[in-house]
């Protein structure tokens, strides 16, 4: 970074002085350009040095030229003229010369300048190339920093892990360490045991050498008593040979024996023999007899499948025979049957006739005008239709009957009801009469009394008594009983009327008591009025039910019946569904023995229809075609090996090579002159070529 | 046509027979257009009721309607009819899935050489258009009739009717297990005819 303000210090410097120069250049230019417009030379053309020394040269040239009329200057008058034109001379020489400088001056700036740009650039170009290779530095710093800040981590972990591990280590080795302790222990115990087992083994070794000394008697029992045995092997030895010889007589019989057996089962078997050829004599003898007696036997065969055709005949007649014995049987059940039908018939005709005739008496008998039944049933019509009349008529009567005696019972009701009003009221009239005198008899009383008072008062206001108060008082206390003994007979005459009251009461009520019949009847009212609602319900029910079952269909047989037409869909349907499964049945057979037939491949019967024939035949033929293709291909494939044989052989007698396949796409090459059998080289065939050899192959 | 509607207003027996036996024959036509009983290439359209009515054009099938609607016009001259029912099953199981049932109610006082009645054509053709357009929205919600399926025809009579050739008596092919739904009716003031519609319940819960 201080590299590149350095730089960038040095740049503004060196701009700076450019401009200046610049400026200077441009303040000499403006001088020179009156001055050197004649000369006509350019402030651009910076990099000319020719032009220095050209003006050099003619301000030598000038100088010479200057120097020379010097020595020539006698004359006054053209001398005056002369040192002016001198002195302009030399002040354009001047002027020249610092035209001259600063062109100089401009020029060096200006290669300044240009070695300063260049400089400059340099230093750009190095700074910049220092800006870059500190910028990747940095990167490099920084990269190599997060790689240290991540080595960092990596090996805090690591130490974080290196001390967990030493944590465990410290745990292990505590855990050995107890361990260690544990295996000591047991170490100590081993010791103790091995301690045990070596006074363990002491004894045990005890044991052995007493074993041993036991041995050693042993030994010596046994060296007596192999002894003992070897002379009991001599005298087994001498046994056995004895039993060999034995054997030897043993089988020598048991092959004698054999002998003899054999021998008696051969007599056995001649023995047999006569017996059978006797038997077979026998049985020779009998067969002459038989066969003298076939003919004899043939004639009664045949007279006895005579008989048994004639029999089966026979046997047919009589079957045909039961047969119409069972027919006629039938029809003469019929023909009873009928009979008796007939029999009826002409009972029940006697009686329609009887009937019919007492039907015509009725003519005579009634004294109506009846000639045909269809008078009687007019008649019967009428007759019905009076009674509906008269039955209208009764009802109507009925009807206007209980009616009348509703409005009877209600106006008794009526009467009754009024008859115990009125005397209700009567006894409410009594009762107040009673009321009033008795109230009567009260307001005299208390009129009596207000007399009473008003007497004393007047005769007190009369009087000029000065002591008023006790005698007031005493009248007072007078006036007050009168008071009491006149609410408590009110109370008392309020008692007794309301008794009244309870009385006549009690008498309404006994005279409902006497309407007890009335009560009787309300409840049976009651009763028959319940028994009415259910009686409705059920009728509701058995509508309803009446209508479900019209809704089904039904019906009263006694006065409907059910036709249909005979050749119905329906049934034309059921029979055209049982032709079609017949029919499709016959198939189904038809094509099970087709089936058979084909699976079996035998000749087909000749018994089949005709739609099996040409099937069997198309089944031959094509038999025969599958059977020449199979030859075809046996044929073609032994020429195929005979040919590829011979190829293979020419193959390897010219070139001297021999290929053989392995396995699949593997060919191994042997040469006829290779020494061993195993010089040989293996090749595989791969099919799917690579892409550059195909481009290889193109081109 | 002597026994046709002679006035727009006035209608007799025969005429009432004859519309009756009419509107059977398209409705019965539209039933199995919309069940879907026969392929629906099969019909053709006419206009009828103000409506445009689809027709079978198989041959066999209108013959059957043919000599079916015939015999149900004489008869309803007569008063013998109390019901025609339209049974649907399927071909395979052979049980009834669907049954149409019009109830016919006739005035059995009205005969021949009745005095006809007062009733104008267009309100019977509107009566019939209501009941026609009410069954081709109930196949809303009727159930699928996914099996090949044929129908019958059963007309329920007077017990002691005399069966004509060709007929024959048959069961009322009910269905167990169905559902019933009333629908319009119409009348002629000679005839009134209820519908009704039952199928067989979808037991898929």
């Amino acid at each position: 970074r201080r590299a590149v303000e350095g730089w960038r210090a040095a740049a503004g410097r060196s701009r700076e002085f450019g401009e200046s120069v610049r400026r200077e250049i441009q303040a000499a230019s403006g001088r020179w350009t009156g001055a050197s417009c004649k000369a006509g030379y350019r402030m651009d053309d910076l990099g000319e040095n020719t032009t220095v020394f050209s003006t050099l040269r003619s301000f030598n040239n000038f100088l010479s030229e200057g120097s020379a009329p010097l020595p020539r200057s006698s004359e006054p008058s053209s001398t005056s003229r002369m040192l002016q034109l001198q002195y302009e001379q030399m002040i354009q020489a001047e002027e020249q010369a610092e035209y001259v400088r600063s062109h100089s001056r401009i020029i060096e700036v200006e290669r300044e300048k240009q070695k300063m740009e260049v400089s400059h650039k340099r230093a750009r170009i190095e700074l910049e190339k220092a800006a870059q290779t500190s910028s990747w530095n940095y990167e490099r710093e920084a990269d190599r920093n997060l790689e240290l800040i991540t080595q960092v981590k990596h090996m805090q972990e690591k130490e974080a892990e290196v001390v967990a591990k030493l944590k465990d280590q410290i745990d292990v080795n505590k855990s050995l360490k107890e361990d260690l302790g544990l295996q000591s222990k047991k170490l100590q115990d081993k010791e103790e045991k091995h301690a045990e087992t070596n006074q363990m083994i002491d004894v045990l070794k005890s044991k052995i050498s007493e074993q041993q000394r036991k041995q050693m008697n042993q030994e010596m029992q046994l060296t007596t008593l192999s002894t003992e045995r070897q002379e009991l092997l001599e005298q087994v030895e001498v046994q056995r040979k004895k039993w060999q010889e034995a054997v030897q007589r043993s089988q020598v019989l048991e092959a004698a024996q054999v002998v003899i057996a054999e021998k008696e089962q051969r007599l056995k078997d001649l023995e047999n023999k006569i017996t059978q050829q006797e038997q077979d004599s026998v049985i020779v003898k009998n067969m002459r007899s038989d066969l003298a007696r076939i003919p004899e036997l043939e004639k009664e065969l045949r007279q006895l499948k005579e008989k048994n055709a004639y029999c089966k005949e026979m046997e047919d007649n009589n079957s045909l025979l039961k047969e119409e014995m069972e027919s006629l049987r039938k029809k003469l059940q019929r023909l009873e049957k009928v009979k008796e039908e007939k029999v009826t018939l002409e009972l029940e005709k006697e009686k329609l006739l009887a009937k019919l005739q007492s039907w015509e008496n009725v003519e005579q008998t009634s004294g109506l005008n009846i000639r045909s039944p269809e008078d009687l049933s007019r008649e019967i019509v009428l007759l019905q239709q009076r009674e509906l009349v008269l039955k209208q008529q009764n009802s109507s009567v009925t009807t206007s009957a209980r009616m009348l005696e509703k409005t009877r019972q209600q106006l008794q009701d009526e009467v009754l009801k009024l008859r115990t009003q009125l005397l209700s009221e009567q006894k409410k009239r009594e009762q107040q009469e009673a009321n009033a005198r008795r109230m009567e008899k009260r307001n005299i009383l208390l009129i009596k009394a207000r007399d009473g008072m008003k007497g004393i008062l007047d005769s007190y206001d009369n009087e000029l008594v000065t002591n008023y108060s006790p005698q007031l008082n005493r009248r007072a206390r007078e006036a007050e009983d009168m008071a009491q003994e006149l609410h408590a007979h009110i109370s008392e005459l309020e008692l007794e009327a309301e008794l009244s009251v309870l009385q006549s009461q009690l008498a309404i009520t006994d005279r409902s008591i006497t309407n007890e019949e009335g009560n009787v009847l309300r409840q049976k009212i009651e009763e028959l009025e319940a028994e009415r609602s259910r009686l409705d319900q059920a009728n509701k029910v058995l509508e309803m039910k009446l209508e479900r079952y019209t809704l089904q269909g039904d019906y009263d047989p006694t006065k409907t019946k059910v036709l249909h037409f005979s050749m119905n869909p329906w049934s034309l349907a059921k029979e055209h569904r049982i032709t079609e499964e017949k029919s499709l049945k016959e198939e189904c057979e038809h094509l099970r023995e087709r089936v058979q037939i084909l699976e079996g491949g035998a000749v087909p019967e000749q018994g089949g229809s005709q739609t099996n024939l040409p099937p069997s035949q198309e089944i031959a033929e094509m038999r025969k075609q599958v059977n020449s293709a199979e030859l075809k291909n046996q044929r073609l494939k032994e020429v195929f090996q005979k040919k590829i044989q011979e190829f293979r052989a020419v193959c390897y007698t010219l070139t001297g090579y021999k290929i053989d396949v392995t396995t699949e796409n593997q060919y191994k090459l042997s040469s006829m002159y290779a020494e061993h059998q195993d010089d040989y080289l293996m090749f595989k065939f791969i099919i799917h070529v690579p892409d550059e050899f195909h481009r290889f192959l193109a081109r | 046509m002597a026994g046709k509607v002679a006035a727009r207003e006035q209608i007799t027996l025969r005429g009432s027979a004859s519309i009756v036996s009419e509107f059977f024959s398209y409705g019965i036509n539209s039933i199995l257009y919309q069940r879907g009983i026969y392929p629906p290439e099969s019909f053709t359209r006419e206009q009828k009721y103000g409506l445009t009515m689809l027709v079978t054009t198989d041959p066999i099938l209108n013959n059957y309607l043919k000599n079916v609607v015939g015999q149900l016009k004489d008869w309803l001259c007569n008063h013998f009819v109390q019901r025609l029912v339209v049974v649907i099953n399927s071909i395979e199981t052979n049980e009834v899935l669907e049954r149409w049932q019009f109830d016919i109610e006739c005035d059995k006082t009205m005969t021949e050489n009745s005095q006809p009645r007062e009733k104008s054509e267009k309100a019977i053709q509107d009566e019939i258009r209501s009941v026609i357009r009410q069954i081709t929205a109930t196949v809303t919600f009727l159930p699928l009739l996914d099996a090949a399926c044929s129908f019958d025809l059963l007309i329920y009579t007077d017990k002691d009717l005399e069966v004509p050739e060709k007929w024959e008596e048959s069961g009322p092919q009910f269905i167990n297990n169905s559902e019933e739904v009333r629908l319009r009716s119409f009348t002629t003031t000679i005839h009134k005819v209820n519908s009704m519609v039952a199928y067989k319940k979808i037991d898929s819960f």
